[in-house]
């Protein structure tokens, strides 16, 4: 994976860069003004990798810092290889493949606290696209929960009716018994005295019976209601089971989540209590509630994955159970497909994995990166990084494969012996590797020696430490007594070497910040060609303000960074890439001008606007001609390169100077080479973007074919010979002079008309023409 | 008497010798006659193309100065009737060129349109020829009518050098005249060549010839066939088959010619349009 492009939003100064690629050859170079944000965009790219960012680097506004990174995906199974465990969204795998690069965004929280997401606007809406799917799923599986438990209340409230009703009409049965009761008692009683009162009680009870059996079946009848109501309720208690199992889960699960964010709240809280407490003594008592704090805090998170777990489960049961499996089937199938592990990558897990393969992002720092005169082998060893030359010792130390182990070597001539070597073969190595001198016969060597403190250090008496020599012819100095030049040039060596021997080493991006500040003119240059040699395997992004550090031919390279005034209180960081380095300021591009010079737009030749580059003379003369003849475009300004291999230094040189411009080119083999050159190196392989500025006279393998051959003989040639080729085929054959043929006909166009020419002839220069027209007023 | 039995001998001598070499010659142009044949396109070629076609072709001797060509390149099919200065074995020996650089151009450049070839087609012949315009030089060369004709679209480009061609559409014969300059140098200096473009109808029939027919002397006086005649000729034959339109036009020719010899090559193509 390469990085190709990156987005900074919210980053000290910089608002919002907008995507910016990286040069095609993997040399990025960023030119600024102090204080433009060159440093910042160093900086937000070591923090996306490294995910550290400090206080000062938020804006006063507060909006919180996004860096985005997108790496090429070079094989195609390179994404599935890393997330196999699980699935992506459909679509997101075809995404990637037909970007051929993978996008990844650090967002950081208020707490500076980071998270590393796969991103890229497509995919990102597949993402959404499923998480959709997802809940709607899931809000179908809570409604139907929340059907069956109101059909059970429901039931329950007519059961309660029910047997309610049942209940009054046994109390009216006990009423209309105990009424037959006490008539049968009255007519014991009375009747025997009486027998009209007897004939009338009589007829009472008869007609209290019947009440009696009126009332028994309407008893009888509810009754069986209430039964039938019942059992209902039993099956629907059944069925509601488990939406109620769910139901209980999710308020669990919730509870512990708003326990979480309580104590996530109060955590935050003692934190900046913490920060700001005054004493010592109220720093303990905050640490000491913190603790607790925390501990409850890790409690709860371990709860939060159980209860989610569990309400996730029971959710799934009670929705399989709701459509009609038995409870035994649905237990087992939720359990074999553990609802609980989500089968599907989020963002964020698809992004933790990836970032894992991205090239290793470091910043080289010219200070803390020198290589000291000598260091603690303790301080090595133990990792002891705020040691002056730490950096420079370890790497030398993973240059030379040296661990632990080789210093536990006890017989202390087999160690010096294996250093001496060690010293020969580095030396070699170093060579090897760097070409480049130092003045002119003065090639540098690297040597260390493992010594012991004597009793002249009390406190460190016996302790081991490495000792670092620089040598050339002359001299074996310590680091320190060279000159700052040289021990950057090593320690550059050094930090180079340790990552690409690494057994794991997976790309690099070097992020250097004005690289070989303390660096002869010439050594500068040097620099240039280290990247050169390393560009490969070490991607390098350096800001400069050294002319020194930037190479003409390849001003395609740049990134112009500037500080945008908007008013007194706002600026803001913008980003200019190749392409539009016309609009960055003067001030901003004085490195390119001081490289060339002076401005050749204070000269009358080339203008700001309307400039058309062109191959060579004869494209000159020809095109000045064709002008002449067409009268359009009102201005123009042909500029001929001195040969069809130096367009690309003219276009380099016009963006540096930030003039408008436009390029010609043929369809030869070399024409085409230059096209498709300008398309990687300038316009980042967009076919659009180089359409918009350059032209490729489409079937035409030289100027001169744009004649027919008719008017080629008649105008140029003056001759009536058959010519079956091309002109420019005729022209080549016979040797003759492309420049003399066409300043000739430049001269011989005073009189003439376009309209002197045939169709064919007129066809084609009006097409070019027209093609110039458009592009220039675009 | 030994000197007339000698001269005799030697007469007889001379006069074997003689028909040896005529005949040697006329094998030869016999032979080169079957290569001239092959050289031109199949029947098969024309008849997938213009299932309805005639091509009536009489060398004025064994080989002819005469030639038709038809290339076919995906829907467009691209033909020709050319007559090559001279006839016999010089006219020949140009028809053989004129048919492979033809060949040439099609297969080189792709949707040139018919003006263009034929802008070509010169520069070649001039080269081949060492033609500068230089006016001491043979003026060689050949006149011809070349058509694209675009199947799908039913458009005919036509480029014309001293050739014109008829189309006849019910009882209307158009004629589409050529620019007024041969493939090859001629006194003024060279023009480009036009391109006609006709909307073509079905059946519409469509001619393409040289001018051996009309320049035939013949009849009772004793005159040229002319092209008056000739047009009014084709008109009257235009809606028959294109068997009988040929079988007419022979015998019509033959009738005309009578006790004449044959003044130059003949060569007509019909198509009917599908």
């Amino acid at each position: 994976m390469k990085l190709l492009a990156f987005r900074i939003r919210n980053f000290r100064s910089i608002i919002d860069t907008g995507w910016h690629s990286l040069s095609s050859d993997d040399i990025t170079g960023l030119i600024g003004q102090n204080e433009s944000g060159k440093t910042s965009i160093l900086e937000a790219l070591s923090s996306f990798y490294d995910g550290k960012i400090s206080e000062d680097t938020l804006r006063s506004d507060l909006s919180m810092p996004v860096v985005s990174c997108l790496f090429s995906v070079d094989d195609d199974n390179e994404i599935t290889d890393i997330l196999k465990e699980k699935l992506l969204p459909a679509g997101v795998i075809e995404q990637i493949r037909t970007d051929k690069s993978v996008s990844l965004e650090r967002e950081w929280n208020e707490d500076l606290s980071s998270r590393i997401l796969l991103g890229g606007e497509k995919v990102v809406a597949l993402f959404n696209k499923h998480d959709e799917g997802v809940i709607a799923k899931n809000d179908r599986i809570e409604e139907a929960i929340n059907r069956i438990l109101q059909k059970k209340k429901d039931v329950i409230a007519s059961f309660q009716q029910a047997e309610n009703e049942r209940l009054g009409i046994e109390t009216r049965l006990n009423d209309a018994k105990a009424t037959v009761n006490e008539i049968s008692r009255s007519l014991k009683v009375k009747g025997k005295k009486d027998a009209e009162e007897k004939k009338k009680l009589q007829n009472q009870l008869a007609a209290a019976k019947n009440k009696v059996n009126e009332i028994k079946n309407l008893l009888n009848e509810k009754s069986q209601e209430v039964q039938k109501l019942n059992k209902a309720v039993q099956t629907v208690a059944g069925e509601a089971r488990y939406a109620e199992m769910s139901k209980e889960a999710w308020r669990e699960f919730e509870e512990i989540q708003r326990e979480q964010n309580e104590v996530f709240g109060r955590l935050t809280n003692l934190q900046r209590l913490y920060d700001h407490a005054l004493s010592e003594k109220e720093r303990r008592a905050i640490q000491l509630e913190m603790d607790g704090v925390n501990d409850r805090y890790m409690k709860l998170l371990k709860e939060y994955e159980q209860t989610r777990e569990r309400a996730i489960k029971r959710r799934l049961l009670a929705y399989k159970i709701l459509e009609g499996l038995p409870p035994a089937a649905a237990e087992k199938e939720t359990e074999r497909e553990k609802p609980h592990i989500n089968p599907f990558y989020t963002r964020l897990e698809a992004g933790s994995l990836i970032v894992e393969h991205i090239p290793e992002f470091v910043m080289f720092e010219d200070f803390s990166s020198l290589l000291p005169n000598r260091i603690d082998l303790d301080d090595i060893l133990n990792g002891n990084a705020a040691i002056e030359g730490y950096k420079a010792a370890r790497n030398f130390l993973e240059v030379a494969g040296l661990n632990e182990a080789f210093f536990r070597e006890s017989n202390s001539r087999i160690l010096k012996q294996k250093i001496e070597k060690l010293n020969r073969d580095l030396t070699l190595d170093f060579q090897d590797f760097w070409q480049q001198r130092i003045g002119r016969h003065n090639k540098i060597t690297i040597n260390f020696e493992l010594e012991h403190y004597d009793n002249t250090h009390p406190d460190k008496s016996g302790f081991p430490y490495l000792e670092f020599w620089v040598k050339d012819r002359q001299e074996r100095l310590y680091p320190k007594q060279r000159s700052r030049g040289v021990r950057w040039f090593l320690s550059f060596y050094l930090e180079l070497k340790a990552a690409i021997s690494r057994k794991d080493f997976k790309g690099k991006v070097l992020l250097i910040d004005e690289p070989g500040l303390s660096l002869h003119a010439r050594a500068q240059e040097d620099v240039l060609k280290v990247f050169e040699h390393i560009k490969d395997k070490v991607q390098v992004i350096y800001t400069t303000h050294s002319p020194h550090l930037i190479d003409i031919k390849k001003l395609y390279r740049l990134l112009a960074v500037q500080r945008n005034i908007h008013d007194d209180e706002n600026s803001e960081t913008v980003v200019f890439d190749a392409k539009s380095l016309t609009s960055a300021s003067a001030d901003t591009l004085s490195p390119i001008y001081t490289l060339m010079g002076s401005r050749l737009s204070e000269q009358q030749f080339i203008q700001k606007k309307n400039n058309i580059i062109l191959e060579d003379l004869t494209n000159y003369y020809y095109f000045s001609a064709f002008h002449a003849l067409l009268g359009y475009p009102p201005e123009a300004f042909f500029l001929p390169a001195t040969d069809v291999s130096n367009v690309q230094t003219l276009v380099n040189l016009l963006m540096g100077w930030g003039l408008d411009f436009i390029v010609v080119t043929d369809e030869s083999p070399e024409g085409l080479k230059t096209y498709q050159d300008l398309k990687k190196n300038v316009y980042g392989n967009n076919d659009n973007k180089i359409r918009e500025k350059v032209i490729l006279m489409d079937g035409f393998q030289g100027v001169e074919d744009l004649f027919s051959t008719l008017d080629f003989k008649k105008h140029v040639l003056h001759q009536r010979i058959g010519i079956p080729e091309s002109n420019s085929d005729f022209v080549r054959d016979n040797k003759l002079s492309r420049t003399l043929l066409a300043s000739d006909f430049l001269k011989s166009i005073q009189e003439m008309k376009i309209t002197d020419f045939d169709e064919e002839t007129r066809e084609n220069i009006e097409n070019v023409f027209q093609a110039i027209v458009e592009r220039l007023q675009a | 008497m030994v000197k007339r039995e000698e001269l005799r001998e030697e007469m007889e001598r001379q006069r074997d010798e003689i028909t040896r070499q005529r005949n040697e010659i006329i094998e030869s142009i016999q032979y080169a006659s079957l290569i001239q044949t092959s050289l031109l396109p199949q029947k098969k070629l024309i008849d997938k193309v213009f299932p309805r076609n005639f091509v009536l072709y009489l060398p004025k001797n064994i080989v002819s100065g005469d030639f038709y060509w038809m290339v076919s390149r995906g829907r467009k099919a691209y033909f020709a009737v050319a007559d090559c200065t001279g006839h016999g074995v010089p006219g020949a020996l140009m028809s053989i060129l004129g048919i492979s650089f033809l060949n040439e151009i099609v297969t080189m450049h792709d949707n040139l349109p018919a003006n263009r070839i034929l802008n070509l087609l010169r520069e070649m012949v001039m080269k081949a020829l060492h033609q500068t315009g230089d006016s001491t030089e043979a003026l060689d060369g050949m006149d011809i009518s070349l058509c694209i004709y675009d199947q799908e679209k039913m458009i005919l480009q036509y480029a014309g050098a001293n050739h014109p061609i008829y189309i006849i559409r019910g009882e209307v014969v158009i004629e589409y005249k050529p620019d007024r300059m041969p493939i090859g140098v001629s006194g003024i200096e060279e023009q480009p060549f036009t391109n006609q473009y006709v909307e073509l109808k079905k059946n519409d029939t469509l001619y393409l010839f040289t001018d051996g027919y009309v320049d035939q002397f013949g009849g009772s006086e004793g005159k040229k066939f002319k092209f008056d005649p000739f047009r009014t000729l084709l008109l009257k034959i235009a809606r028959l088959p294109m068997k009988s339109q040929k079988k007419i036009l022979l015998e019509t020719f033959e009738k005309w010619k009578g006790e004449f010899i044959q003044v130059d090559d003949i060569l007509v193509m019909g198509i009917k349009i599908p």
